[in-house]
């Protein structure tokens, strides 16, 4: 029986799971772990070092421990925002062929995908070793506002890492499938995913086995990394005026102080205060510092305000924009560890007014949600895989141990569950006069088709560029480029004579698909658009977004 | 549905020229978004091609996807317009005087944070940073140092009244003892 597994591949921590007929079975780490991190370390020593075990580099070798990748993948490597990340992490980044970041470690040259896909690799034979069976098919999760770059490029990962990617779904309608699958519900949810690295919020609408995305977006550079960051800060000035030592430019140093300060936020969710000292700190004249530290929940809070309101500004945003006012939420999930801040579930509760459930695991409800669609995909879903159904198995296999019987596990088939997910961002093509046409709004479901004719500008053009773009701007411009169709050969006409149809299709993996007929000649010219950023397929292409139609 | 039928309804949503969202929906032309979203469910329930992926051949699998596909683009164009009604033509603004706008959806107004108590609420983050740092100087008896960073204090959060009465009584300290 094929195996599919379903995996959330997380910027700090990383999840795999996989459906069976009693539930949901965690794959575990080689400690009994469930949730793995998402680093992969290049020792001195030689090899790969992923999970717990690579995290301890962090502190001997900073340089060759690779943390966060998921913050690149997929990234086009001048980005603004990526340029600011690259401030955050203490190994070595360059820019590749078509502007893809690329990791340098040890004179050896790596593409983000194949970073992730030693994480991917690790979950693949720790289920192997579980399961006792080989495992080629798997179910990953990306943020909802992942752009097709970076889809692509996870997609990627997959495949390096010898599993066949079935679907990229969205994180937070993973989690809402986790909640919903064989309850049969009618209902509203809000998910609200604020993991390490990125953030999202969706609306979705359960009907029966129905999982609709009415609207979903986000920012996929805003996580508990940048929470840590700020408390690391102010951990580096308190060691700038106790120690006399600026931290900053020292990386393990740096590095000791980050990981202190996501201590300190783990303790500030459970507790008023956190009082204490970092000690081992290799300080630059070779002795070894410690620092002390006061800092109450308090301060902690209004050190990272200014994030958790951006993603409460993002939330309601996101309720107007699937036509909704907060009251017609009946559940609200959190998902992602940053959500077990306090204030953070605190000003949930304000916007919707009732308390986010927390009967969900934050960091585990993701992968479950990936395995049941996993399961899905290869119909080997029965009614007894849904959270909360166990009780139900739970008197089957009760009975059989009291000897009634070789009783069966139930093996009704559950219906299977249908995700209807939406593209996380407007798409549209260049026209003449430097404007932008959107074909795909932000917010539909998909799969989707559009089709739309265009014409010529020109007399006697003989081609035409199609330039595809990504936001919401009506100038084109000011819109991020996706990459260029080209139709060439077209007969020569008076400008507006020639037709041509325009097609864009969005698959269930969230991937763009353009493709352009010219309508006389019926000659086809289909791309897969080479979005800037992501993996390339030659590496020589440079796709230039400026040209003109 | 069997299998025959999908194909069949995937064969005239796909063939169908110039189509109208409503007949993509198989619903009447002055249907709402809750008939349109009825109609959408139902075909999702039958035709989402993740149900049949195990059952059809790679062709059919793509005549049906390419159907959903174009039915969920008729979908779209409804909730398009139920939740953001927009006019139909280009608006060129003040060429043709005012038009009747349609005003933006309501956007709840986000309900004022509630004041912190104490110091710390009273200025932002940046200033806050400063002033712990003149507070512990003052602890240690700098006087002078907390007068610098109580500045700085001031100059990151020109707006706290807080942080310039602090920094007015440090001097006024450091003037009573220095003098």
């Amino acid at each position: 029986m094929a195996v599919a597994l379903g995996i959330d591949l997380g910027t700090t921590n990383s999840c795999a799971a996989i459906a069976t007929p009693t539930g949901v079975e965690f794959i575990l780490g080689p400690r009994g772990e469930r949730v793995h991190p998402s680093v992969v370390a290049f020792p001195g020593s030689g090899g790969v070092v992923v999970g717990p075990d690579a995290k301890r580099y962090r502190l001997t070798e900073p340089h060759h421990v690779i943390h966060s990748a998921k913050r690149f993948i997929g990234q086009n490597i001048r980005a603004p925002l990526v340029q600011l990340a690259l401030t955050g992490v203490r190994y070595k980044i360059v820019e590749g062929p078509n502007q893809q970041p690329i990791v340098v470690v040890r004179d050896r040259r790596m593409t983000m995908p194949e970073i992730s896909s030693h994480v991917l690799l690790h979950l693949k034979r720790c289920a192997e070793r579980q399961l006792g069976t080989h495992v080629q098919q798997a179910v990953i999760t990306v943020p909802a506002n992942f752009t097709d770059g970076q889809r692509q490029a996870t997609k990627e990962a997959g495949r390096l890492a010898g599993l066949e990617v079935m679907r990229l779904i969205n994180e937070p309608t993973a989690a809402a499938l986790a909640y919903g699958f064989g309850h049969d519900r009618q209902q509203l949810v809000a998910v609200f995913d604020f993991g390490g690295g990125t953030f999202d919020v969706s609306i979705l609408r359960l009907n029966g086995e129905i999982f609709e995305v009415l609207a979903s977006d986000g920012d996929f550079f805003l996580g508990g990394d940048d929470l840590d960051r700020a408390l690391a800060e102010l951990l580096a000035a308190e060691c700038n005026r106790i120690l006399r030592v600026d931290p900053r430019p020292h990386a393990a140093l740096m590095m000791k102080l980050m990981m202190g300060a996501e201590a300190i936020k783990c303790h500030l969710s459970e507790n008023e205060a956190a009082e204490g000292e970092i000690d081992g700190l290799d300080m630059p004249n070779g002795q070894a510092g410690r620092l002390p530290f006061s800092i109450t929940r308090r301060q902690f809070e209004d050190l990272i305000n200014g994030y958790v309101m951006r993603t409460m500004e993002v939330t309601r945003q996101v309720i107007v924009a699937a036509g909704l006012t907060p009251q017609h939420i009946s559940e609200v999930l959190c998902v992602g560890g940053s959500t077990r801040i306090p204030v953070v579930r605190q000003r949930l509760t304000e916007i919707f007014g009732r308390p986010p459930n927390t009967r969900i695991n934050p960091d585990e409800v993701v992968s479950q949600g990936a395995a049941i669609q996993a399961g899905s995909l290869t119909n080997t879903l029965n009614a007894g895989t849904g959270m909360g159904a166990r009780d139900a198995v739970a008197t089957s296999a009760h009975t059989t141990l009291h000897g009634v019987g070789a009783v069966q596990l139930q093996q009704q088939q559950a219906k299977r569950p249908i995700l209807l997910d939406v593209n996380p961002a407007t798409l549209g093509i260049g026209t003449a006069g430097g404007f932008s046409e959107r074909l795909l709004d932000k917010n539909s479901p998909i799969p989707i088709e559009k089709i739309r004719v265009f014409t010529t500008a020109r007399d006697n053009q003989t081609r035409v560029e199609i330039d595809c773009c990504r936001g919401e701007n009506r100038r084109y411009d000011e819109n991020e480029p996706l990459g260029t169709l080209v139709l060439e050969d077209i007969a020569a006409k008076a400008r507006g004579e020639v037709k041509i149809e325009v097609c864009f299709r969005v698959d269930s993996d969230g991937i763009l698909h353009v493709r352009a007929i010219d309508q006389a000649s019926q000659q086809r010219q289909e791309a897969h658009l080479q979005v800037l950023g992501a993996p390339s397929v030659d590496g020589a292409e440079d796709g230039g977004g400026g040209g003109e139609l | 549905m069997t299998q025959d039928e999908l194909i069949e309804w995937a064969t005239r949503i796909v063939h169908r020229a110039d189509p109208q969202p409503h007949q993509l929906l198989e619903i009447k032309a002055e249907s709402g978004l809750d008939d349109a979203q009825a109609a959408f469910h139902k075909v999702a329930r039958q035709a989402h091609p993740d149900l049949h992926r195990n059952s059809l051949s790679a062709e059919q699998l793509e005549l049906v996807t390419s159907a959903y596909a174009k039915v969920a683009g008729a979908y779209q164009d409804f909730r398009q317009l139920a939740l953001a009604p927009r006019p139909k033509v280009i608006e060129v603004k003040g060429a043709y005087g005012t038009r009747n706008v349609p005003p933006p959806p309501p956007v709840e107004e986000p309900e004022a944070a509630p004041q912190a108590g104490g110091p710390v609420g009273q200025m932002n983050s940046k200033a806050m940073l400063h002033y712990r740092k003149a507070e512990m100087s003052l602890r240690r008896g700098e006087l002078k140092t907390a007068v610098l960073q109580l500045k700085m204090a001031s100059a990151a959060d020109p707006q706290s009244k807080f942080v310039r009465i602090a920094l007015a009584e440090v001097m006024a300290e450091l003037a009573k003892s220095g003098g």
